[in-house]
This record gives structure tokens, sequence and C-alpha cells, in this order.
């Protein structure tokens, strides 16, 4: 048991400690997740293989040639029992703390913010978002300078929405009561979009609006733009 | 198998059949999803009282004949009836757990408590109503030790005086229920409002379903018939509805 | 069918009234059945609206987003409340639990009736959205605020959700009773059919857990219609207490469904290969009730972008994973009951043989939504639809068709094989593929679900295809499955009237509902003699 804790607070000290080495530098989640994508997706691919090639050989194989045959497998010993079930136990469980590890690194570049990120407040109607900028501005389509994280503080007026810009691979929830968040890494120019992606009702789906990266000039022009018509 | 069925002395093999488990449902079916959409969501009175008796008669008859037939016909396995019902308790306890939790989550979620809007809640009245109930768990107690003596008149007598004492704690519940309504203290109020007669009136609902056990044990009592699993049902799920009162009471009013 | 038998005392009463107003388990069962397929039917039809609209851009088969939504909401509902469960641990439990255990009929036939009709009136009151003004349009997830603020009539939903619960509970307490009372003498916890186990397993996730989402949806309907304050923030309530207490049931509810499909799995494997059960103690408790045990502690993993705390979400993310131990040991053993076996291939085998595949897919496409830096994005896409479809709506339910083949001279006394029977399972099995895999591919790019519409992505490209290129398939794929449906619909009528006559144990089993039993069996199931069985026998037990 001593030997145990002690290998868990070893472990948590590391991982404390590689935390704070991310910290310092500023990460891509969209292209983290590209990437664990094609890890979990190799992954997950090796072993349906394997387990339908098997499938597909034995319902070959063994096909009865005459009506009254049976099949000839023979009970299995206790130790066979045993080990039939703690090593492919351990074997997936290695599997899944190999994908957990994973996970949770790219998880870290999800959720933590950049110190210097932009804060932009977005709330949630039926049927559109609204962002506020630092600088009071109001409007109805997200532009990020390119290069400088932004975190989106969201909440709801009315019922639950979901932020979700599939180009950048995140999502979450914007409800009333709450205030969540999402940080966007805009590493280079790019128009794309937000949908809504909780259901929220008839127009549903057809709440969307533009979100761009687009250069600190043009980003800057475009909010004193807005302010000077307000 | 048809001569098996004339001869067999042992199993009577022929096709079972009832009309009790589909007019309880239909009763059931015509007294709360129908009524109440007619009442709630469709403002339709006059539906709601046609649907609402429509059901109450049908549930009735249903009840009735299945009591009759549950008192007149062997069952297949005797007296497993006090295994199945810890069974189905179980998931009534999940029930009140999910009940209480949310009223955790309420309640720990807030910066004071009560919420503002809440009148005074006495606490005598819970005090009452629980040594009222507990009392009821006892004489039903008392009933079915003088059935195990066979003594039905013994019997018949204490099931009255539980019948009694539960209909006087649904009773004092209404009163407490209709003196705070008056003073403005509705469900909608707050949130403390919200939990206190979603929990009391989940647990009331549970006495009326005893109660209404009860009558349906006594009615052939009455008359000289009765079947000890029945009986010995009806006493555990009441135990169960005091048990449940315990919680209800500490965590509504005393806590 | 045996005609009604008459005996004395007993008038002679009409068939109709031995049927309608039954108390025997298999004719239960087979109302169960009947009101399942009814249930499928029509949910397939919406199916079909469904792929329909979403084939082009814009509008065109619904006249508005709530039309769309209130169909949608009776697909989800009704496929998984009304079909599969009922269709599992409704029909399969109940025809079939009591014969491979030996009992006469369950602990409590009364309240089995009872369930039945709760079954029968909940798919009524589903129906009857159809008709009313402002049914439901809430998916079956129902979730507040918007289940609360919207005009449509919720308390549907709720009552409904109430009716099919009300009966599942009673249903687990009555086979709970009849597997620990009624066995044959004789018959030891591990002579049980896997079918038996896996029964007993849905029964006390459903037990456990519904009772959880029955108070979920009453409070939703008390925040409606009496304006209590549990899921608004404004009063201190919190709109995540619903979405929580609903998935800490409607988690475990899909293993209600996963477990009896693979249960019906393991019987029909075990069959027609011969052979018994691979570690079938390992299967048992540790694959059946491991999953069971995990079961209850994942639920966020369907709230992994709800706004849930960070370390919640990480918890979960690792408790899901470990569900593919459990699960893993599962598929071994169903492999390993094909190794070294002698299989013989029909229908029912072909079934069984495809939800390999389709268990392999399903359930190894979970686990990238098992990660929540994954599901981040993947969340509320049509990757999660291929994801649950594949698992729940093609593997189950091909379980299920497998066994209702497999079952189907048990039943009726007849084969329901032949060719329309091999045509429409091989249109299924394409149908299926083409149907499902367009969705992983636009899920992953981004396609949102419950959307009747998705202009925002008219000129997003893969692989040189637009979204409505992969809808098209989609749709051409889910009328393939329409025809596939529609005839094994058409073979099983025309079947159990008219089919090749089967003896009373067609596939040389060795299962207690074959062995001991006449086809289809009369009231009480084994005649006189109680079966009685030695610490020997086994249902698997073929080299002997
Ligand atoms: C029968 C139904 C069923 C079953 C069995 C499963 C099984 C699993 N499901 Fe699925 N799921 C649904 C029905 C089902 N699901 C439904 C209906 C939804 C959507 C609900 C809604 O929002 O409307 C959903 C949604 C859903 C989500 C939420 C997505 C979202 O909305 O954001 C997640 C996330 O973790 C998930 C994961 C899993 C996992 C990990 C399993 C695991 O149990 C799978 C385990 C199986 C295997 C892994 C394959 C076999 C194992 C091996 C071959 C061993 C080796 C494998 C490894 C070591 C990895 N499912
Ligand atoms: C058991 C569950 C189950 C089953 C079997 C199915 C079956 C099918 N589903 Fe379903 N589906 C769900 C459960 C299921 N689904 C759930 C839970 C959702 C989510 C809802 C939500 O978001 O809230 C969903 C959502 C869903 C969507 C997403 C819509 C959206 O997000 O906007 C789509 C779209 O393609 C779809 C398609 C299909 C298709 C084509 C089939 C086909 O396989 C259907 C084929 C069947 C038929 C076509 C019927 C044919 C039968 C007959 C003709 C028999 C004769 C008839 C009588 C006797 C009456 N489903
Ligand atoms: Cu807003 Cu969906
Ligand atoms: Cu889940």
């Amino acid at each position: 048991m001593r030997n145990f804790l002690t290998a868990m607070t070893a472990l948590s000290v590391g991982a404390m400690a590689s935390t704070q080495a991310f910290a310092q530098e500023v990460r891509n989640p969209a292209a983290e997740w590209e990437e664990l994508w094609n890890t979990v997706i190799i992954d997950i691919t090796i072993i349906g293989v394997i387990m339908a090639i098997a499938a597909v050989w034995m319902l070959i194989k063994y096909r009865a040639t005459s009506p009254d045959q049976v099949g000839t497998a023979k009970r299995l010993t206790t130790v066979q029992a045993i080990s039939f079930a703690l090593i492919p136990a351990a074997i997936f469980m290695a599997d899944d703390f190999y994908l957990a590890a994973k996970g949770w690194t790219v998880w870290n570049a999800y959720r933590r913010v950049p110190e210097n990120a932009i804060e932009i407040k977005v709330t949630a109607y039926q049927w559109y978002f609204e962002f506020e900028y630092p600088d009071g501005t109001e409007t109805e389509e997200l532009k990020m300078p390119i290069g400088e994280p932004v975190v989106l503080r969201m909440t709801s007026e009315d019922v639950l929405h979901n932020f979700g810009v599939p180009e950048y691979r995140v999502k979450e929830d914007v409800m009333p009561g709450r205030i969540t968040y999402i940080w966007i890494n805009p590493v280079e120019a790019k128009e794309t979009i937000v949908q809504c992606a909780e259901f929220c009702g008839q127009n549903h789906s057809e709440m969307t609006t533009k979100v761009s990266a687009v250069p600190r000039e043009e980003y800057d022009a475009w909010l004193a733009k807005i302010a000077a018509e307000d | 198998m048809t001569t098996d069925a004339e001869t067999a002395t042992v199993h009577e093999h022929h096709w079972e059949w009832s009309w009790a488990p589909l007019l309880v449902v239909a009763g059931i079916f015509f007294l709360l999803p129908i009524s109440f959409g007619f009442y709630f969501a469709y403002d339709d009175l006059l539906m709601t009282a046609i649907f609402a008796g429509l059901g109450t008669v049908l549930l009735l008859a249903g009840v009735s004949i299945w009591v009759h037939e549950g008192l007149t016909q062997t069952p297949l396995l005797a007296g497993v009836a006090n295994v199945g019902l810890p069974i189905f308790i179980l998931s009534e306890i999940f029930i009140f757990l999910s009940l209480f939790s949310s009223y955790w989550m309420m309640r720990l979620g807030m910066e004071s408590w009560p919420p503002e809007g809440t009148p005074h809640i006495s606490n005598t009245i819970p005090l009452v109503m629980t040594v009222i109930l507990v009392s009821s768990s006892v004489t039903a107690h008392m009933a079915e030790e003088k059935l195990e003596h066979g003594d039905l008149s013994g019997f018949n007598k204490w099931w009255i005086y539980s019948i009694i004492l539960g209909s006087v704690f649904l009773g004092l519940s209404l009163y407490e229920w209709s003196n705070l309504i008056n003073e403005g203290f509705i469900p909608a109020t707050n949130a403390y409002s919200s939990a206190f007669y979603t929990i009391t009136g989940f647990h009331a609902s549970h006495v009326l379903l005893g109660l209404g056990a009860f009558i349906a044990v006594l009615i052939p009592a009455l008359s000289g018939r009765t079947n000890k699993t029945f009986v010995s049902c009806v006493s555990v799920y009441w135990h169960f509805v005091d048990i449940v009162w315990f919680f209800v009471a500490s965590q509504i009013y005393f806590w | 069918m045996s005609t009604p038998t008459t005996t004395t005392g007993h008038a002679a009463v009409p068939a109709w009234k031995e049927w309608i107003l039954t108390t025997d388990h298999k004719r239960i069962g087979i109302l169960y059945l009947v009101g399942a397929m009814a249930a499928f039917g029509i949910a397939g039809l919406m199916a079909l609206i469904i792929r329909l609209e979403q084939m082009e851009l814009g509008m065109q088969f619904v006249e508005s987003g709530t039309q769309y939504n209130g169909i949608l909401y009776f697909h989800g509902a009704v496929m998984i409340l009304a079909f599969l469960i009922p269709g599992l641990t409704g029909f399969a439990a109940n025809y079939f639990l009591p014969l491979m255990i030996g009992a006469r009929d369950v602990a409590f036939p009364r309240i089995n009736a009872f369930s039945v009709w709760l079954f029968y009136f909940a798919i009524v009151l589903a129906l009857l959205s159809f008709v009313v003004p402002d049914g439901p349009d809430i998916m079956w997830t129902g979730y507040p605020p918007y289940s609360v603020t919207t005009s449509a009539n919720t308390s549907m939903y709720v009552f409904t959700v109430h009716l099919l619960g009300f009966s599942s509970i009673l249903g687990a307490v009555n086979f709970l009773v009849t597997v620990i009372y009624l066995r044959a003498p004789g018959m030891g916890w591990n002579q049980l059919n896997m079918f038996v186990w896996t029964t007993i397993a849905a029964f006390v996730l459903q037990l456990i857990f519904i009772p959880v989402l029955a108070s979920a949806v009453t409070l939703l309907l008390f925040d409606k219609y009496l304006g209590t304050h549990f899921f608004d923030p404004t009063e201190g309530g919190d709109v995540l207490l619903y979405q929580n207490l609903f998935w800490f049931y409607s988690h475990p509810a899909v293993y209600v469904i996963f477990l009896p499909a693979v249960g019906i799995l393991f019987d029909i494997i075990a069959t027609m290969s011969k052979n018994r059960i691979f570690n079938y103690k390992a299967a048992v408790y540790v694959g059946i009730w491991g999953t069971v045990g995990i079961s209850g502690i994942v639920w966020v993993h369907h709230l992994y972008v709800s706004g849930m705390p960070d370390w919640i979400r990480l918890g979960h993310m690792v408790t899901t994973l470990l569900i593919s131990v459990p699960v893993g040991i599962l598929t071994l053993s169903m492999w390993g009951t094909l190794y070294k076996g002698a299989i013989t291939y029909n229908t029912a085998m072909m079934y069984a043989a495809s939800c390999l595949y389709l268990i392999l897919l399903g359930g190894l496409t979970g686990i990238p939504l098992a990660l929540p830096s994954m599901t981040l994005h993947l969340s509320e896409t049509s990757y999660v639809h291929a994801h649950f479809h594949f698992i729940m709506a093609l593997f189950a339910a091909f379980a299920l068709f497998g066994g209702i083949y497999y079952w189907f001279p048990k039943m009726t006394g007849r084969y329901a094989d032949g060719p329309i029977a091999t045509v429409s399972f091989w249109l299924n099995f394409v149908g299926v593929n083409v149907t499902f895999w367009p969705l992983f591919i636009i899920g992953k790019e981004g396609m949102p679900r419950r959307y009747w519409d998705y202009e925002m992505f008219k000129d997003v490209q893969i692989m040189g295809f637009y979204f409505e290129d992969f809808h098209k398939v989609a749709t051409i794929g889910a009328f393939t499955i329409a025809l596939g449906m529609l005839l094994p619909t058409i073979n099983f009528i025309y079947a159990a009237f008219k089919g090749k006559p089967a003896p009373d144990n067609p596939w040389n089993s060795k299962s207690l509902e074959w062995t001991h039993t006449a086809s289809p069996p009369g009231p009480g199931n084994f005649g006189d003699t109680d079966v009685v069985l030695d610490e020997n026998w086994s249902p698997y037990e073929y080299q002997k």
C-alpha cells in the first residue's frame, strides 16, 4: 500500500511538472485534436481489424460438415479460465490508459486558457448569438485577430444552446445561469462558421453566424467602424 | 397437451386470463395522463372531469376484480409477494433519493436558506404527524399479529385503527398545505416551496396509495376473507412509507 | 396453435379473451412483440421522413422546424423506449426466460399482464402526440429549459416515460423473483442460459435507474405545469441537474438494450455452432456484471460539452474507457464460442454473424467519444448518430431479429427461413452500411445533429463531395433498410400461418426451451411432469 501511495505521489508530481511546462507555450487545440483523432482511429482500427479477421476466419473455418456434428472446444481449466479473463483485461486496460493519457493531454490544451487571451463575451438567444468585445462593442458575428488567442465567456438568456465551431474542433454548451468558456487559437486567416449544436427549438438549425480570423489591423478597423456606427 | 390438462390434478393447464390488469391500466391512463393533459395543457375542465370520472370507475373496478381473484385463485407460487415487494421498494427508495438529491443540490447551492418568500413553517404539525404515522405502523403490526393467531375480528379492529390514523395523517398534511397556500406559499413561490410540495406531496401520495391498499384488504376481510401474504405486503409497504417519513420530516422541516 | 382447453369447472372461453386478456407469459410475450414491431414500423417511417428531409438543402418534406422536431422526438423516444426495450426485455424475456429456467410461468402473471398494458397505453399516448395540438417537440432527451418554456405538450412525454418506466420496474420485480424462486429443481446459477443472465442484469439496471429518470421527468412536469423551480437558475434551480438525472438513467439504459441483445447472440451462436460458451464464468461475472457495475458511473460522458467541472469530465473519461474491459471480455467469449464449433448457417446465424461486425464497429466508435477532448468536437454531430445507430439501432435490432428467426419455430411451430428471409437480410446488411457510414464521415467534419437543414455547410467538401451528396447516399441506404424490414414483416405473418412446419427442436439445441417443450408450448409449458435437472446438465453441453 505504501509503495502504491509513493508511486501515485511521484506520478502526480510528474504530471504537475509537465503541465506547468505546457502552460508556457500557446497550444493549438484544433491541430492537436486532429493528431489525437488519428491516434485513436489507428488504435481502434487495429483492434477492430484483428477481431474482425478472427471472426471471419472462424466463421468460415468451423462450418459444420454434417448435420449432427458438434463443437469440439475443450472445457477450460480454472487456470486457463482465469488467465483468459485477466490477460485480456490487462491488455484492454493498458490500451484504455494509453488513450486516457493522450486524451488528457489534449484536454489540457482545450481547457487551459492562455493568460493573454482576448476575452469576448457571448450571449445566446433563440436563435442568434451576440458578441461583446473588450471595448464594449456588440456584434452578431465573431472576428478574431490572427495569432492572438481568444477566450469566449458564454451564457444564454433563454434555453440551452451550444457554441460549436467545427473548423476549430471545439464546442461547449451555453446555458442560462452559468458561464462556460472555450478558447480558440486562430493561427491563420480563415473564414468559417459557428453553429448552434444543442437543441433549442424551431430554428435550431438556422442558428449560425460567421467566424473569421483576420489580421490585427483589419480587426481593429472593423471594431472601430462598428463603434462609430452605433 | 389438451389431454394433460383434463387429467391433471396437480397443475391445471389452461390459458389463464383476467380483466383486472387491463382495467387498472386503463383507469390509470385516463386518470393521470389524459386528465392531466386536458386540465393543464388544454384547459378543458369538462373533458378533465369526464376522463377523471371514467378513470376512477375503471380503476376501482379493476382493483376489486384483482383483489377478488387474488383471494379466490391459487397462484403458481404462493407467498412470494413479500419477496417481490421489497424489490419494488428498492426502486421506490431510488425515487426518493433522487428527489432528495435534487433538493440538496438546490439548497446547498443557495447562499441563504430558506429563500425569500418562505413563511414560518410550524414544527409542531410534523411532530404530531410523526407520532401518528408511527402509531399507525404499530397498529398495522398488531393487526398482523392478530391475523397470525387466527383472530379475524381483532385483525379488523386494529386494521381499522391504522386506516383512521393514516387518514388523520393525510388530513393534517392537507390542513398544513391549505394553510400555507392561504399564506401565499405555493409550489411556484421559490426553491424551498418547490422541494417542499414535491417531496411532501410525493410522500402523501404514497400514504394515499397505502390507504387504498388497506381498504382493499379490509372490505373482503369484513366478510371473512383474507390472504396473509397480501396483508403482510400492505403492512411492509406501510412501514416503508413510515420510515421514509422520518427522512422527509428531518430534511424538509428540521434541517 | 393449440386450441383452448376446457377443464371441468372452466367454461369454454372465447379465443380473443384468452389472447387479449391473457396472463400467460408466452402470450404476453407475443403481445409485446406485436406492439414493439408496430412501434418500430411507425418510428421507422418517421426515420424515412427525416432522411428525405435531410437529403437536400432547404426544407422539402416537413412544413416547419417544429414539425421536424416532433418527428425526430417520436423517432428517438419510440425506437428506444417502445421498440428495443420492450422488444428485448418484454418480448424475448417474457417468452423465453421462463422456458429457459423450466418455470411454468412468471411469479406474478397478473402483474405481467399489467406491464404489457402499460406498454400498450404508452404507445397510444406517444401516437397521440401526432393528433393533439402542440405535440411534444423536445427530443427524447427533453432538456429544460426548452422543454419547460416550449408551448408544446411536454406532459405527454413525461407520462409516456412514466408508463413505460412503471411497466419496466414491475417487469424487473417479476422476473427477478421468477429467476430466484422458479428455476427448475437442480438448476444452479452457473447453469443458466446467457440470455437469462443478461436479462437479469438488464432488469437490475431497470430497477435501480428508472426511478431516477422517473423523478427527473416528474420534476420537469412540475416545473412546467406547477411553476416549481428545480431547473430554473433564476430561483436557485439548475439546468444541469436534469441532465445529470436523465443520463444517470439513460446511460445504463443503453446496457438494458445491449446486454439482452448480447444474450440472444450467445444463445444463437452456441446453438448454431453446437459449442459451449467460451469462459462462461468470466463472461457472466466479469463481462455482464462488470458492465452493470461500471454503467452507473459513466453518465457524464453525455455531458462532456455541457459545462460540467473539468475533473468530473476527466474522471468519467477513465470510467467510460474502462467499460471496454467487461465488454471486451464478453466479446472474447462470443468469439471463443465459435472456436472449434460446428457452425450451421441459417437466417438466425446470419444475423448473429453480422452482429459481430456491428458490435465492433458500434462499440469501437464509442471509444473516441469517450475522450472528452475528442468529444469537444464530435459531440452533437452525426458521428454520434452513426455510433449509436450501429451499436443500438443496428446491433441490438439485428440481434433481436436474429432471435425472432431463431425462436420462430418455437413460437409458431413453423420456420421463417427461406429466400425472402435471406434476401431481406442482405438488403438490411447492405442498407445499414450505406445509411450510416456517410454519417460518420460528415459527422467528423461537423454535421450537427437535429438539423433539418445544413445551409451553412453548403460549400464544405470532403474528398470532393458535398455534405448533400453524403446525405443522399444515406437516404438511399435508409430506403434499402425499409425494404429489408418490410419484407420480413410480411414473411413473419405469412410464415406464422403457412410456413414450413418445424419439429419441436429444429436446431438440435440443448437448451430447455427446445428440449422440454412442444412448439408452441401449451399452457403450463411443460405438460405434467416438472422439469428436474442434475448438476451435469447445461444448456450448452453438446459433447456428451
Ligand atoms: C445500445 C446502446 C449503446 C451502447 C452499447 C453504447 C456503448 C458505448 N457508448 Fe454510446 N451512445 C448510445 C448508445 C450506446 N452506446 C446512444 C443512444 C448515444 C446518444 C444519446 C443521445 O445523445 O441521444 C450514445 C452516445 C455516446 C457518447 C456521448 C456522445 C455525445 O453525445 O457527446 C459516448 C461518449 O463517451 C458514448 C460512448 C460509448 C462507449 C465507450 C460505449 C462502450 O460500451 C462500447 C464498448 C465496446 C467496445 C469497446 C467494443 C468491443 C470491445 C473490444 C473489442 C475490446 C477491446 C477494446 C478496447 C481496449 C478499446 N456513447
Ligand atoms: C433503436 C433505436 C433506433 C433505430 C432502430 C433507428 C433506426 C433508424 N434511424 Fe434513428 N435515431 C435513434 C434511434 C434509432 N434509430 C435515436 C435515439 C435518435 C436521436 C434522436 C434525437 O436526436 O433526439 C435517432 C436519430 C436519427 C437521425 C438523426 C436526425 C437528426 O439528427 O436530425 C437519423 C437521420 O438519418 C436517423 C435515421 C434512422 C434510420 C434511417 C433508421 C432505419 O434503420 C429505420 C429502418 C426502419 C424502417 C424504415 C421501418 C420499416 C418497417 C416496416 C415498414 C414494417 C411495417 C410497418 C408496420 C407493420 C407498421 N435516426
Ligand atoms: Cu440554439 Cu440550437
Ligand atoms: Cu452513454
